[in-house]
């Protein structure tokens, strides 16, 4: 019975995702991407935070992918089909490379730390021209033709986007439903209890922190593609903050809570444009907010709701162990 | 060698105001446990008092100083009533609420000031003092490093010799024995607050006739803040100062000869070095289970 | 035959010795006191068995090989498990979910396995293992129970599970009777006993004297750092000097 409503749920949402740019104007249908995008850069953001630690590098990741594709494709002519992946292995390179330095730190000093590493990196994009455009950035990438099909156009685009990040955000839940998600979460609650029993806590942090940066370089080169351009402020740390806004308002203890935060504040964020110059402060007051008044986002909502009519107890742990 | 004195002068100079605002964020972070994140916007906000109270209403300087100093203590007050109270028992929380009001501080900004270019205050106090014929050295500037000294010296004066300063110090080191031994942590919280943010906002009133001022000036000043406190070790007041004043010298010398983007970048990977030598900051405990 | 020596370790943290020149061997099977007033420096020594410490300077054995100076993680998949003082779970996880993050280092998996599915028979009997010891330690009923929800004695009976998952040689108990009733400390002491009868070797940190008495063959005891006596707990409970420092520490 509960395998059918899931078959049945699943199928809605499937038919939702094919049909929903057709109903679009051009302006949402280009959101839409963006939105697509964006899931992968949380869902994949969440894998880091696992393990319980706060970086505050996944957007330079996501630069680092975004620059692979943009110099594999503008410097070698190679298509999409060769940047992403590559994109999402280099991204997962540096990552390692990052891990020696970072993972010796924990809670603050990782945030700090990883928050130096990353705009070290940022100012490198910024600092040497060739390759990388400074500040201007660079330009002239392009989505690939197939056949007739131009991916320029938003709709195919979108479906290719929503192929590979479904792709990616099913290994991403196998992931973390294995003994291996298991264990990440242990090296969260208990490093100690987890060591005792045999977990190399370094190990698994490197893990979460390489694997989430594969992905999110994948969705790097996803956007480069689209979009054609990059530069070193779209991944700075206003991008960061607003990955942070939208685990945390969706609620980061179960893996759809970012996700369902990041398609809810999109969906806000359309609602009040008109009011270009206030929005970050209507970001920064649903941010303070949601900490304060729902400290464990979004997605506890319909447990609040259940235990309010039922009348149990929920239990809200603090964001981060004492 | 005369570049290279005028930059030890300069250098000096940048010190003291790095020392100013980094020494409100260790103190916050010491006392509290958080780490304020918006500390770059309360900079802000003081530059912005003077440039929009002195620069474009037309109160003397000095006077509105002292406002710049007043408003951005109360704005540290209300955070702390209203943000970090409420979350003192999670860190993280208390850290992302600050980003928040990052935000919200920025857009008032901007909506005081409008988008567009940077403003520009003009120097105050006109004039170059000229040592040795070669070195030259803005009366402005002069001010700025008198002022912070002072300031700095009052607040060291405050720590170790009175009464409060020493419950604040207590409170550093351990909040729940200290809270065990009847001192109020609300109180201290209070003070170690309004005092960081007052110096944050006093940094950014001395700043302003000296820099560009735009509603994201407190990118580089938080980025700034962190490498002194980690270079400098994290909750050492005196420390932070130390490598306030050597972090500036080094960057002065590092801009004039690489360029700004190099210099931070070293600054950067300095951090990152300390942080590998001792993964939690200098004077950092690790805590076991 | 020892599975466990410690050579003439000395812990010291700063000026502070912690431990001073300590010397005393397990055999295998037994179960072992270890015992002293507060601030003795059992939970050191313990900590140093285990890796979390590195000992200022003597050696550790186990099985005859040098363990000093290794990462827990590697200790622990030599054999050494640890229990922990309070307790200490994965309290937002199931019963069977923590016992689960035991078998770590017996059924290893690793990322391309777990998207892939590659790894299904080990996780079979990953699984199996798992049944096997909350059975045997009384918990299978509770399989699906959050941990933080349980009874105080079924969290310690947990917290051991966890380690017996990893099929250890050498168990760490870190005061498993602390905070427990007399009934909760009879039924603790029966599958403690069990678990040696399973064939594992017990070293145990204890102040409740009923339950260290009844169930070690043999005692070492520590005061302000330094080894102040060993014997059968007939012969401890009846040395001066045990007695002194134990009334002196109640004063």
């Amino acid at each position: 019975m509960n395998m059918l409503i899931r078959s049945i749920v699943g199928l809605i949402i499937l038919i939702v995702l094919l049909i929903v740019p057709h109903f679009l104007e051009f302006h949402h249908q280009d959101l839409l991407i963006f939105l697509t995008i964006n899931v992968l850069v949380v869902a994949s953001y969440r894998l880091v935070t696992l393990t319980g630690e706060w970086s505050l590098i996944h957007a330079v990741m996501m630069g680092v992918g975004g620059y692979t594709a943009t110099l594999l494709f503008l410097n070698y002519e190679l298509g999409m089909w060769f940047t992403l992946p590559t994109a999402g292995l280099l991204s997962a390179a540096v990552a390692a490379l990052l891990c020696f330095p970072l993972l010796r730190m924990t809670q603050f000093y990782f945030l700090i730390g990883s928050f130096a590493a990353g705009e070290a990196i940022r100012l490198v994009w910024i600092q040497f021209l060739d390759p990388f455009g400074g500040t201007g950035g660079l330009s002239g990438v392009s989505p690939p033709m197939i056949g007739d099909i131009d991916f320029m156009d938003p709709i195919p685009y979108y479906y290719l986007a929503l192929t590979v990040v479904s792709i990616c955000l099913f290994l991403l839940y196998r992931i973390e439903k294995s003994r291996v998600g298991l264990t990440l979460h242990s090296v969260h609650w208990k490093a100690p209890l987890a060591e005792s029993v045999g977990v190399d806590t370094w190990r698994y942090r490197a893990l979460a922190f390489i694997t989430g940066s594969f992905f999110v370089g994948i969705a790097g080169a996803l956007k480069v593609h689209y979009i054609g351009t990059i530069t070193p402020n779209q991944y700075g740390i206003g991008f960061m903050v607003f990955i942070l806004i939208w685990v945390i308002v969706g609620g980061y203890n179960k893996f759809y809570g970012p996700i369902i935060g990041v398609i809810v504040l999109t969906m806000f964020d359309e609602s009040i444009r008109g009011f270009d110059e206030i929005r970050p402060a209507i970001y920064g007051a649903v941010l303070i907010l949601s900490i304060l008044f729902l400290p464990l986002g979004l997605e506890s909502i319909p447990g609040k709701l259940k235990a309010w009519f039922i009348g149990s107890e929920v239990v809200e742990p603090p964001l981060t162990d004492e | 060698m005369e570049l290279i004195l005028q930059s030890i002068i300069n250098g000096l100079i940048q010190g003291g105001l790095y020392a100013l605002f980094a020494v409100g964020l260790v103190m916050i972070f010491g006392v509290m446990g958080v780490v304020n994140f918006a500390h770059g916007e309360l900079v802000m906000a003081g530059a912005y008092t003077i440039w929009y109270l002195h620069a474009q209403q037309g109160l003397g300087y000095l006077p509105t100083v002292v406002v710049a100093v007043v408003l951005v203590t109360l704005i540290g007050l209300l955070m702390e009533r209203f943000l970090f109270r409420p979350t003192r028992n999670d860190p993280l929380a208390g850290l992302i609420c600050s980003i928040g009001m990052l935000f919200i501080l920025q857009v008032i900004a901007t909506l005081i000031g409008g988008e567009g270019p940077s403003k520009q205050v003009p120097p105050v106090f006109q004039g170059t003092l000229v040592v040795f014929d070669f070195l030259r050295i803005p009366n402005q500037r002069i001010f700025a490093l008198v002022i912070s000294v002072a300031a700095l010296v009052t607040l060291w004066y405050f720590l170790a010799r009175t009464k409060l300063g020493w419950a604040l110090r207590a409170v550093a080191l351990d909040r729940e024995a200290s809270a065990l031994q009847g001192i109020n942590i609300n109180r201290i919280s209070m003070i170690a607050i309004g005092v960081g943010a007052g110096m944050a906002g006093l940094a950014g009133a001395l700043m302003a006739p000296l820099t560009n001022i735009n509603p994201h000036m407190g990118h580089n000043v938080i980025i700034t803040a962190f490498i002194v406190t980690i270079v400098g070790g994290v909750g050492s007041l005196s420390g932070a100062v130390l490598a306030a004043i050597l972090y500036a010298l080094f960057h002065t010398f590092m801009t004039v000869y690489f360029g700004g983007t190099i210099a931070t970048i070293s600054g950067l990977l300095l951090m990152v070095l300390v942080l590998i030598i001792k993964p939690t900051g200098i004077m950092g405990v690790r805590i076991s289970e | 035959m020892p599975i466990l020596e410690v050579k003439n370790v000395t812990k010291q943290f700063g000026g502070l010795t912690a431990l001073d020149n300590i010397s005393f061997h397990v055999d295998e099977g037994e179960i072992r006191g270890l015992i002293g007033p507060n601030g003795a420096g059992k939970s050191t020594m313990f900590k140093n068995i285990a890796g979390f410490y590195k000992p200022t300077s003597g050696d550790i054995h186990y099985q005859g090989q040098s363990i000093s100076g290794r990462k827990p993680h590697q200790i622990a998949e030599m054999g050494i498990v640890r229990t922990f003082q309070e307790t200490t779970l994965f309290q937002e996880m199931t019963v069977f979910e923590n016992a689960l993050v035991g078998c770590h280092t017996r059924a290893r998996t690793d990322l391309f396995s777990a998207i892939l599915g590659l790894d299904k028979q080990k996780q079979r009997q990953a699984a199996d293992k798992v049944m096997e010891v909350l059975e045997f330690m009384g918990l299978s009923e509770r399989r699906d129970q959050l941990a933080s929800e349980l009874p105080l004695g079924s969290q310690r009976a947990l917290a051991i599970s966890i380690a017996l998952v990893s099929e250890p040689k050498l168990m760490l108990m870190d005061e498993p009777f602390a905070g427990m009733n007399p009934e909760e400390t009879n039924h603790m002491m029966e599958l403690t006993r069990k678990v040696r009868e399973s064939g594992i070797t017990i070293v145990l940190v204890e102040h409740d004297m009923k339950a260290v008495m009844g169930l070690c063959n043999y005692l070492t005891v520590l005061n302000f750092g330094q080894l102040l006596a060993q014997g059968t707990p007939e012969e401890v409970r009846s040395n001066d000097k045990v007695i002194e420092a134990y009334l002196g520490g109640a004063n």
